[in-house]
């Protein structure tokens, strides 16, 4: 095994440690960190706004830049959570709840600086994680067969669903539908006849997914800032900044949130590695684990600007993001929406992420995973010295930047195609989607689903030929009935969990009865 | 428009899977594949009654969060719907001229116009905001990258050559 993991690591820096590569990385960071501090914009609209610039690189670069983008997402939100209580995205929310009362305090600096030292502390020991469990799973997935990949493509899907919790949990799945749906149309890959095409040709080759992704996350992201007239230019105002450059952490506040960094780093890790989790879960079950292991006084600070709630959710969010990159490369499986959006990249660079990719692309494999250190790098000694001069970036006005993320993603789509049909067909979906959005439907199921919907026909029709049109599939082998009961106890936690509020007293009423 | 958010939502994609299913019954079937196990129609005819089920689901029953359980009109009002309008008008403005101005001036336009409609009145301003953005966009792609970019009907029709 050991010797698999330094010929593994020896390729990954061979292929990341080039001067492009580097480069890339650095530029990825920075990128990611100027998307992630607007608010309102996250790592899933980030990373698909630079998929067509990697397009023009080889798989590994291109990876390499888009993990790059990933991290730097993460901390550009976590950034704007702090400074101005406006999280890009649901896993930074939980770095708000802290970080805002502490920046409020007059110290966004010290706040800042954690957030650093606490992604950078998760993300390494994430990524150390990652690497020795991400080569022991692709080397179990090389058993896999068709029934126990569509299984798990089905338990990916419904753990997304499930994740959303018992409110969200049908919409969620309803919109995986949708996506799995929108995968349907276009030419049928095995018996070649056309599907829900209308005689169009623009069709035959189904809907573009970076179309798909600019039009759910980016151009909605823009006409939402429209809709809500938000507007943060001048919250944070030029005086604040000299209170920033303050990034002095002592070393009494070190040993206080090291225990704290340790234990959300593992559990963020294992949260992100399970399908459908994401950083969100992660944030939000590391920062809810130290309330409650919390002594009685630190306690009392949570929600008032504490070291400690605030360290939990950025090691957590990290940790996560770097272990959702374990089902996304050793099963194909995106974790979370971001490496949805990356693994739709893997495939249209002609790589089928999976168990296979490990063995026959080891340069993309070990080189997402040695350019997670160096991005990590990058953001603490480059990006934690700059945050006073991207903090300046929150001032630039809506007028401009809302323009400027509807012509990126108009061109980011037309530069890869250069047909206008999906243009117009990006504007039609975004507006459906945005009236989606308002209705409180979520975008990252259907994303989802859109990705993994050609995998799981294919999947499904080659067990089906397997076992000569039987579904017996399903429960004789058993890997795949393993993997049906986990989606099961998916399916099932939110109804147990709707059918047990529909026990619960309501509040209200009995307040107004007695 | 008095109807819960999220069961409008449903609604409207119950209206969708039942044409995504009345669709599927549509696609074309080779002679072979007719009599097989799974052929082009199972998946679609699978997800169209998932979709309706579930959509189904949503709109029969009760909400889980009914304290914040909005109609649909609520939702959708107290929204700036003018300027997305006219945005969403330029998009499709930006997409149909492309082909013809080509790149450069319908991309300056488009900046502009975007600008313009969120409010920005200093020229000066709209001017910086769209063109240096375009044309260091277009160098990049062009010059750098090595990308091939059309140049738009007019640039011909005024006389251009490759």
């Amino acid at each position: 095994m050991w010797e698999g993991l330094w010929t593994g690591m020896a390729v990954g820096i061979q292929t990341t440690m080039i001067p492009v590569n580097i480069g890339l990385v650095l530029l990825g960071c920075f990128v990611g960190s100027f998307i992630g501090m607007m608010p309102g914009l996250g790592p899933i609209t980030a990373v698909a706004l630079m998929i067509p610039v990697t397009y023009a690189l080889d798989p590994a670069s291109g990876m390499v830049l888009l993990a790059g983008v990933y991290y730097g997402a993460i901390f550009g939100g976590s950034t704007c959570s702090i400074l101005i209580n406006a999280p890009g995205e649901a896993a930074t929310v939980a770095t708000a709840i802290d970080g805002y009362p502490l920046a409020q305090k007059g110290k966004p600096g010290k706040a800042l600086a954690i957030a650093a030292y606490s992604s950078f502390s998760g993300g390494t020991i994430a990524v150390v994680l990652l690497m020795l469990g991400a080569p022991l799973m692709a080397n179990v997935a090389k058993t896999f067969q068709s029934s126990d990949y569509f299984a798990l493509m089905v338990m990916g899907l419904t753990a997304v669903s499930a994740f959303a919790g018992p409110g969200g949990f049908l919409k969620a799945l309803l919109m995986t539908v949708v996506g799995l749906m929108l995968a349907t149309v276009g030419t049928d890959q095995t018996s070649g006849v056309q599907r829900f095409t209308f005689g169009s040709m623009n069709l035959l080759d189904g809907l573009s997914f970076i179309m798909l992704a600019m039009a759910t996350f980016a151009i909605t992201e823009g006409f939402l800032m429209v809709l809500k007239r938000q507007d943060t230019t001048g919250v944070f105002k030029e005086e604040n900044l000299a209170s920033i450059s303050d990034l002095k952490v002592t070393r009494r506040e070190f040993r206080k949130i090291a225990p704290t960094i340790g234990r959300s780093s593992l559990l963020g890790f294992f949260i992100g590695a399970l399908p459908g989790a994401g950083a969100t879960l992660g944030s939000f079950l590391s920062y809810g684990m130290e309330q409650r292991l919390a002594k009685p006084k630190d306690k009392k600070e949570f929600g008032k600007g504490s070291l400690i709630g605030l360290a939990a959710p950025e090691t957590g969010n990290n940790a996560a993001s770097s272990g959702s990159f374990i089902p996304l490369l050793t099963l194909g499986i995106p974790g979370s929406g971001t490496t949805a959006v990356m693994l739709g990249a893997l495939i249209a660079y002609g790589i089928e992420p999976g168990p296979r990719m490990f063995v026959e692309r080891p340069e993309v494999f070990w080189a997402v995973i040695m350019s997670m250190y160096l991005g990590n790098v990058f953001l603490l000694v480059l990006n934690l010295p700059l945050i006073p001069y991207f903090a300046r970036l929150l001032a630039v006005p809506r007028n401009i930047l809302i323009p400027g993320i509807l012509f990126f993603s108009i061109i980011g789509v037309y530069l890869i195609t250069f047909n206008n049909f999906d243009i117009n067909a990006m504007i039609l979906i975004s507006v459906i989607a945005l009236v989606l959005r308002l209705f409180d439907f979520p975008m990252a199921p259907l994303l989802l689903g859109f990705i993994l919907g050609g995998l799981m026909e294919d999947n499904l029709r080659r067990s089906l030929v397997i076992y000569d049109g039987s579904f017996c599939f399903l429960w004789e082998r058993s890997i795949t009935l393993g993997i049906n009961l986990i989606t099961l106890t998916f399916l099932c936690s939110p109804i147990v969990q709707w059918l047990l509020s529909l026990r619960r007293p309501n509040p209200s009423k009995g307040s107004a009865s007695g | 428009m008095n109807v819960n958010r999220e069961k409008m939502g449903a609604l409207f994609i119950l209206a969708l899977s039942i044409a995504y299913g009345v669709y599927a019954y549509k696609i074309p079937l080779i002679f072979l594949s007719q009599g097989e196990t799974f052929n082009a129609r199972t998946m679609p005819y699978a997800l169209a009654i998932a979709g309706v089920v579930i959509s189904l689901l949503i709109i029969i029953l009760p909400s889980y969060d009914k304290e914040k359980a909005i109609t649909a009109k609520k939702a959708l009002s107290g929204f700036d719907w003018r300027r997305t309008a006219w945005l969403t008008g330029l998009m499709i403005a930006y997409s149909l001229s492309m082909p013809w101005v080509g790149f450069v001036i319908a991309s300056i336009v488009f900046m502009a116009g975007g600008v313009m409609i969120l409010g920005e009145r200093n020229i000066k301003i709209i001017l910086l905001a769209s063109i240096p953005l375009v044309l260091v966009l277009w160098f990049l792609l062009t010059k750098v990258l090595g990308m091939y970019i059309a140049p738009g009907e007019l640039y011909y029709i005024l006389g251009g050559t490759e």
